[in-house]
Parts: structure tokens; sequence; C-alpha cells
């Protein structure tokens, strides 16, 4: 492989972990507030890929149907999390995390069940807005433009987080949280209502990253599992409850997934390699890099 | 003689009607197929009845493999699906390739699936709880992954088809048979697991993941035993599966596969060992109907199942099969089983005589000059904070020795390194002449520490009398026997000791159901249970009324005189201290300020500044 192709492969490796950044992000975040881990974030990513296929489709290809769905989507997964929260999750909270893992995966086969009847078993595309729609040249290969957009929303995305959690009341509250629940409860802090806009946050997040994926890969109703898996394996290996090892679990991950795939003899494989990241990482630091021990 | 097995309580005969309905719903699937047969003799749906029968089988056997982690251990599984492929892959592969028959394959297949267990599972159980679910996630993707990819073995996303099945086993009635008695085989051998010592330790891993470390129980080594256990298991019905259904294929490796172990659980009740069987009738018939019209229905009908017994039953898992209990009494006979009466505080109460003899010995404690604990330069640092500093402390034998001190002294930070929980940065901790400093919780208790915590600390779901006997057995070791029941060993010797603390009225009650002070008598009973030499109290009257402190005391006084016990306590309350304590060391800002008897402690200029003088301000 030539140095052209390693920043080929770099830099698409870098756009998915842009997106997997997006989407562990709200994962993590839930989890570092309410300490409950959700199974359904995957579902929740690919609701939002659908809706933005439906949006995009029903405007006709108009520039405006992309935008729309990025602002639209996360709005609906959003409302549909704050549903969530309050009628399955608030009920279990402090009880077994049993329950809060069963709860949460019986919704992801809720969501399986009904967007596979809404939308059909059909693999759908989309495609990128015009103005993304082209490529630019490096090294001689072409590289699509979209793919760096994603990057910089991403890198924006981070950003807006980190001034979120670190500059505004609900950031301080959020920090709180994460940091200590049962202090948190005594500190006369409305926790119910954090709670709730907590994962409103985490599945909004959870429905950008499936409008931002949708243009670059394809929509289909499996794409769920693979998603989920892979935000997962990031809060591992960066340490769940924790922005930073979301952004660094991901540019692994995404790198992991990238190189593997480059090589034909070891493209079947780039899954498992994220999974001997992860062991090498657990080996190490079982809470993951930037994560704390959990007792 | 299968009477004398069982307790005659209601629970104990619902238990056997459930046995019998099932074994006699077994025994009858032949017959109605062989009915429906001839109803409509032209289609061939006496052979698809006893497919549907076999298929039920091998998903209940699937699911109470399952179960032996959720519901005896509280471990929350998403490799089980994969286990359950290895299963079928052995047979299919060993079969076709090896050209193995396939019973013999059969044979085989739980200790391949074991060893896959066991390796895998070493690697997920490094993390704990929801890391260690977000592990086996993993793991099952990975194993789908190697399924999928590896063409030359496993037939990537073919699958393996085509197995040489002998005619007999083609014949759906044999099959069904052969099923039917490896299953039965392979239930009985995981019922008895479960009430054997070893079941005991798991329950007890479930109901309180770290007091079981502290009665002495290497946890990680348990959860990876009944996850290899539960993967061998799986892999039987993951192999049964290949034979039925003469093929194998990755995706049965795949994690929402693990939909089915957890549905047919929760559905049938994941408290009782036969409740997923009945969950696997309930899902099969449900899947042959609603699965077949319409499959994406299906999948939003199996979510709904499980949100409801999760919201449904709030209280936790245990109290699903009393929740049905419950609705089942009122529905049949229109009475509600009687609540479970509750204690409140009348094991303290009842102790006069006791008092009367922890007056007359208190005394004559006999107090050697030998050092049972001796902890030298014990330093131990969070970050740039020193909790503890160069602490020396020397406990006798037979010693009542209270550790007193402002908050923030040290001395949780200090029972904490005794105890295992904390390792110290510097020093060395000596128990009876042993260096134990650093060692593992568990390990440090089979030495012979035991601990009452600040935080009550018990097993709340089971009862009293198991409480103190499943810690006996953990303690001993016996934990490690997959034989035997668990309920016969040690019974008297539990009931005599929890006499003795006043807690003999309450055996059967569960635990969490005690009141606040009759929760630390069954501390005491559990860490005299287990033969403590040394007992360290954690504030062992927080949260007590005066009147219940002294009974408390009482108690613990006497205890220790009557079973030659050292106590090491930390406590608030200097009534307390004054009256029961021999000797008293004072910390302050993590280091040691003084030690001495009561009374040299309380004329101590320093002491009354830092400790006592700021007390009688307050005050």
């Amino acid at each position: 492989m030539d140095l052209g192709n390693l920043l080929l492969y770099t830099l698409a490796g870098l756009s998915l972990a842009a997106v997997l950044f997006i989407v562990a992000a709200g994962l993590s975040l839930v989890f570092g507030a309410l300490r409950v881990i959700n199974m359904a974030h995957g579902s929740l990513f690919m609701i939002g890929a659908f809706v933005a296929w439906f949006i995009v489709a029903r405007l006709a290809g108009s520039a405006f149907g992309f935008w729309g769905a990025i602002l639209v989507a996360p709005a609906i997964t959003a409302l549909i999390g704050g549903v969530v929260e309050i009628v399955v999750l608030k009920p279990i909270y402090g009880q077994e995390h049993l329950l809060q893992l069963l709860g949460t995966y019986a919704l992801t086969l809720v969501f399986a069940g009904a967007v596979r009847l809404i939308f059909g078993p059909d693999v759908r595309s989309l495609q990128a807005p015009d103005i993304l729609n082209t490529a630019v040249h490096i090294n001689g290969h072409s590289f699509a433009v979209y793919n760096l957009f994603l990057m910089g929303f991403a890198v924006v995305i981070a950003g807006a987080l980190y001034l979120l959690l670190n500059r505004t009341g609900l950031g301080r509250n959020i920090r709180a949280a994460i940091s200590d629940p049962e202090l948190l409860a005594a500190s006369g802090i409305n926790v119910t209502r954090l709670f709730t806009t907590v994962f409103m946050i985490g599945t909004a997040l959870a429905g950008l990253g499936g409008v931002l994926v949708a243009p670059s890969q394809s929509v289909d109703p499996g794409m769920d599992a693979n998603t989920l898996i892979n935000a997962f394996a990031i809060s591992v290996i960066g340490g769940l409850g924790s922005l930073m090892g979301s952004f660094v679990g991901a540019i692994i991950v995404g790198l992991v997934l990238s190189y593997g795939f480059a090589v034909p003899q070891t493209a079947p494989w780039a899954t498992a390699f994220v999974f001997a990241a992860m062991a090498i990482v657990l080996t190490i630091r079982p809470w993951g890099l930037f994560g704390r021990p959990e007792r | 003689m299968l009477a004398s097995l069982l307790p005659g309580t209601r629970a104990a005969r619902v238990r056997l009607a459930l046995v019998a309905g099932l074994g006699l719903l077994a025994l009858l699937v032949p017959v109605l197929a062989g009915l429906h047969e001839n109803v409509d003799p032209d289609n061939a749906s006496a052979r698809f009845d006893m497919i549907l029968g076999t298929e039920a089988i091998v998903l209940g056997l699937w699911a109470v493999s399952f179960n032996l982690m959720l519901g005896y251990t509280g471990m929350v599984s998403f490799a089980h699906a994969a286990y359950y492929g290895v299963g079928a892959y052995s047979v299919a592969i060993l079969n076709t390739k090896f050209h193995m028959p396939v019973l013999l394959a059969l044979l085989l297949a739980p200790f391949i699936t074991g060893i896959f267990g066991l390796v895998t599972g070493v690697f997920a159980l490094r993390a704990v709880r929801l890391y260690f679910s977000l592990l086996t996630l993993a793991i099952s993707q990975l194993l789908f992954v190697v399924a999928l990819e590896w063409y030359d073995f496993t037939g990537g996303d073919n699958g393996v088809h085509n197995l040489k099945i002998p005619d007999n086993l083609l014949n759906a009635q044999n099959l069904y048979f052969i099923v039917l008695a490896v299953a039965v085989v392979c239930l009985a051998l995981m019922y008895l697991l479960t009430r054997s010592p070893f079941g005991a330790a798991l329950l007890t891993i479930r109901e309180n993941r770290q007091r079981a470390s502290s009665v002495g129980l290497n946890v990680k080594a348990y959860e990876l035993a009944v996850f290899t256990i539960a993967s061998a298991f799986a892999g039987v019905a993951g192999g049964l599966y290949a034979i039925y259904d003469q093929q194998a294929y990755p995706q049965l490796l795949y994690w929402t596969s693990n939909a089915q172990p957890v549905v047919i659980a929760l559905l049938g009740g994941i408290g009782s060992f036969l409740g997923p069987i009945v969950g696997a009738v309930i899902f099969t018939y449900l899947s042959t109907t609603i699965g077949k019209s319409a499959p994406f229905q299906f999948d939003i009908v199996l979510g709904a199942i499980v949100l409801a017994v999760v919201l449904i039953a709030p209280g936790g898992f245990i109290s699903i099969p009393s929740l049905f209990a419950r609705l089942r009494s009122r529905f049949r006979r229109g009475e509600v089983e009687q609540a479970p009466e509750e204690s409140a505080g009348e094991a303290m109460a009842s102790l006069k005589v006791g008092s009367a003899i922890a007056a007359t010995t208190q005394v004559a404690v006999v107090r050697s000059e030998v050092a049972l604990l001796k902890i030298e330069g014990l330093s131990k640092s969070f970050g740039g904070l020193k909790a503890v500093r160069d602490v020396n402390l020397k406990v006798r034998q037979g010693d009542l020795h209270a550790i007193i001190g402002p908050n923030g002294a040290g001395k949780s930070t200090l029972f904490n390194l005794i105890t295992g929980l904390l390792k110290p940065t510097s020093g060395s901790i000596t128990f009876a002449g042993h260096d134990i400093t650093g060692k593992a919780d568990y390990s440090i208790a089979k030495a012979g520490i035991g601990r009452a915590f600040q935080i009550t600390n018990i097993f709340p779901k089971l009862s009293v009398r198991q409480n103190v006997q499943y810690s006996m057995l953990a303690f001993r070791g016996i934990t490690r026997r997959p034989f035997g029941f668990a309920e016969r060993i040690f019974r008297e010797e539990a009931d005599q000791l929890l006499e003795s603390v006043g807690l003999g009225p309450f055996v059967d009650l569960p635990a969490g159901q005690l009141s606040h002070g009759d929760q630390r008598a069954l501390e005491l009973a559990i860490s005299i249970a287990l033969g403590s030499k040394l007992l360290l109290l954690d504030e062992p009257t927080a949260g007590m009324s005066p009147y219940e402190t002294e009974k408390a005391m009482e108690l613990v006084r006497r205890l220790a005189t009557e079973r030659g016990l050292t106590l090491l306590f930390c406590e608030h309350d200097m009534s307390v201290v004054f009256n029961t304590a021999h000797t008293v060391t004072v910390m302050n800002q993590g280091s040691v300020l003084v030690e001495g008897t009561p009374a040299e402690v309380r004329s101590n200029p320093d002491v009354q500044r830092v400790y006592l003088g700021e007390l009688e301000t307050s005050a």
C-alpha cells in the first residue's frame, strides 16, 4: 500500500469515525448521567436514517430535503427518546442493571419490527445534497467531499458538546450527575427533568448519526445492530461516560475498520480487529482509556 | 421418596404440579400429533406437530441454561446465541467433515462449546456487570463473523447442510423422544446444580456481589464457572437443533438471536427453574402462529412481552413468581396469600438474659498481649490526598478495640485497607502471623477477618437462615461442590446461631424484611458463622435509637465474650466507645494521634483538643 492509499484510507477511517463519534457520544452521555446502557440507541440511529430517507424522498431530492432532515430527524428521535425515558426507564431507575438492559433491549425488538413494518425490508440509498456530492482528488485518488463534511460536522458537534458540558448550567448538572449521582439527588436539582433532557440529547445524537450516515452508506433495516456494537466498542475502549473517550475511541475504531477493510485478505475480519483492539484495552484498563472504574 | 425431597409448602406443590403437567404434555405430544393426522390425514401436519414439540424442548433447554446466568447469578449475557450456534456447528461439522455419527457428535458438543465459553468468558469477565454485558455482545459478534467468513470450515454464509442422519432418526417420533431424553438428562443435571452448594453460591452473588466476596467467595471464578456451564448446555441445545433441522448457519449466532432465550426465560419467569420451559411452550406456539404470518409484528410482540415483564414486576425478577403466585391464588381461591410478617426489632429486645451475662463477664475478658492484627507503616493516597498516613496499630487477641476520630480521619479507609477492598500505597498488614497486605478481599475473609458494614450488607431476598447457611458454605469452600443439597447443610448450626442472636423466630423470613437493628444482628451472625477471629464493625450502631444501640452493643459484647472474638470497631457515639472498648485509638487526618485505655484517652489533652473538644463545643 503506497502513501497515497494510506492517506485515503486514513481519511475514510476518520469519516467513519465522525459518524460513530456522534452516535457513541450520545450513548456515553446517557450512561454517564443516568447509569443506563441504552440498548435501543442503535434503533434510534436507524430510525434517524429512515426518517431522513423519507424526508428526502418526499421532497424529491431538493437540497432542502437533506438539510431539513438534519433538523427534523434528530428532533423526532429525541421525542421518541423522551417518551421512552418517561414510560420505560423512569419506573426502573435504581433497580438492578439487568432490568434496564432488558427493558431497552425489548425496545430494540419493538423498533426493529416497527421499522420493517412501516418501511419494508428493502435497502435504500440517499443522495448527498448537490453541494456536497462531489469529490476532491488526493494523490490521484478521488475522495468524496461529503466525507470531509462529516469530519467537520463531527468536530463541530464535539465542540458543541464540550461547551454544553463545561459552559452551561445544564452541563454543570450533567457533570455532577456523571461524577456523583447520589450527591446530585441531594443538591436540589430537578433530577427527573435532567434525566429526561439528557436522554433526549443522547437519542437526538443517535438520530443525527443516522441522518449523516444515510448518504454515505445505505439505509437498511439491519443497520441498528452493527452501529450499536461499534458504539459499544468505542465506549468500552474510550470508557463509558467520557466525551474524550468517545472521541478517541471513535477514531481508533474508525481507523481499525478502515485499515482492516483496505487489505483484501483481512477485509472479512475487519470487525474482528475492533474486538481485538477492545481486548487489548480491556486487558490494560478494564474500564476504558478515559473511563473510571465501576464497583 | 419424592415427597420427602420437597417441603410441604404450596410453592412445592405448585412446582410438583408443574413438573407433572409438563411431563404429561411432553408425553402427549406424539399422541396429539397422531390425532391431528387422523382428523386431517392428507397433510403432513403430524410430522410438523412433532417437530414443533421437538423445537419447544430444545428452546426450553436453551433458555433454562440461559437462566442459570440470568435468574440464578444475575448476569445478562448477549452471547448465549453464539454458544448455541457453536453447538450446532460442532455437530454439523463433526458429522459432515469428520464423518462422525450425529449422536456421538452431540456428546462432544458440550465440551467444545464449554471450551469456547471458558476462553471467551475469561475475556468477558475482565469486566463487571454492564461492561460484562457489552463484552458478551462483542464476543457474540466476533463468533458470528468467524462463522460467516471462514468459508473453508464453516461454509460461510451458506452454513453447513446435508448432515448424515441415520434413518431411524429421520422418523419424527423417534427424533422427538431422543431429544426429550437428552433434554430431561440435561435439565436434571442443571436442577441438581442449582440446589447444590455451588448453586447457593450463585444466589449469594446475585443478591449481593460485594457481600458474597466478603464471605469468602471468589466471585469471578464462580461467574466464569456458571458461564462455562451455561455455554456447554447451550451447546447441547444447539447440537440438538443441528440434528432436527439438519443444518447450521451463521444467523444462529447473530446477536438478535439472543432474543429467543431472553424472551423465553422472561415469559415463563426467571425466578423458577422450570419457568423457561413453560416459556418455550408459549413461545413456540406464538412463533408458529404470529411468527409465521406476520414476522415483523412478531418482533414487536416479543419486545412488548419483555417490556411488560420488566415494567409490571418492578420489585425485580424475584418478585415475578410471587406476583404470579399472588395473582394465581387470588384468582383461583379468592384469597390473598398472607403477606409475610415483618420483624420490628424483637431480636434486640429479647436479649435481657444476654445482657446479664455480658454485665458479669465484661471485666473478665481474657486479653493476651499477642497481637492478632499488626499494622506497620500503612499509608494510602488517593491522588494527592493522603487518606491514611504511616499508621502503626496492634490489635491484641481478645481485645475490644475502638478507633475514633472526626470525620475524614481515615477510619473507613483503614478498614477498607484491612479487609482488602483497597490496596495500600505502602506499609504492611499482618494477621495471625500471616502477611495479608494487598490480598484479595475474599482471601482475607477466609483468613478470619469478618466485617459488618457501615451500610447494612446482607442478602436481602434470601431467607434469614439461608443468609447464614450459604455464608458458611461459601466460607468453608463447600460451594465448590456441584452436587448435594445446599438446604440440608449447616441447617441446624445456622438455626442455633440465629437463636443465640435472637433471630430464632425469623429464620424463614426474607432477610430484607428484618428491621434495621435485626439486620445488624444477622450480619453479626454471619460474621460469627464464618468463624471470624477478628471482627471489624463499622459504626455498628449508626442509625439506631438509643435503646437499640444499647441492646446491639450488649449483643456485641456478649458474643465477643462467648465466642472469644477480637473486635475492632469505629464509632461516633462516645458512650458506646467508652462503655465497650478496652483499648481506644484516636485517629486524626489519616494518622494515629493517641492510643490507650478509655481513661487515658479521655484525659489526653491532644484528644480533647482535636476530638472531644470539638464534640463538646458542638453539643
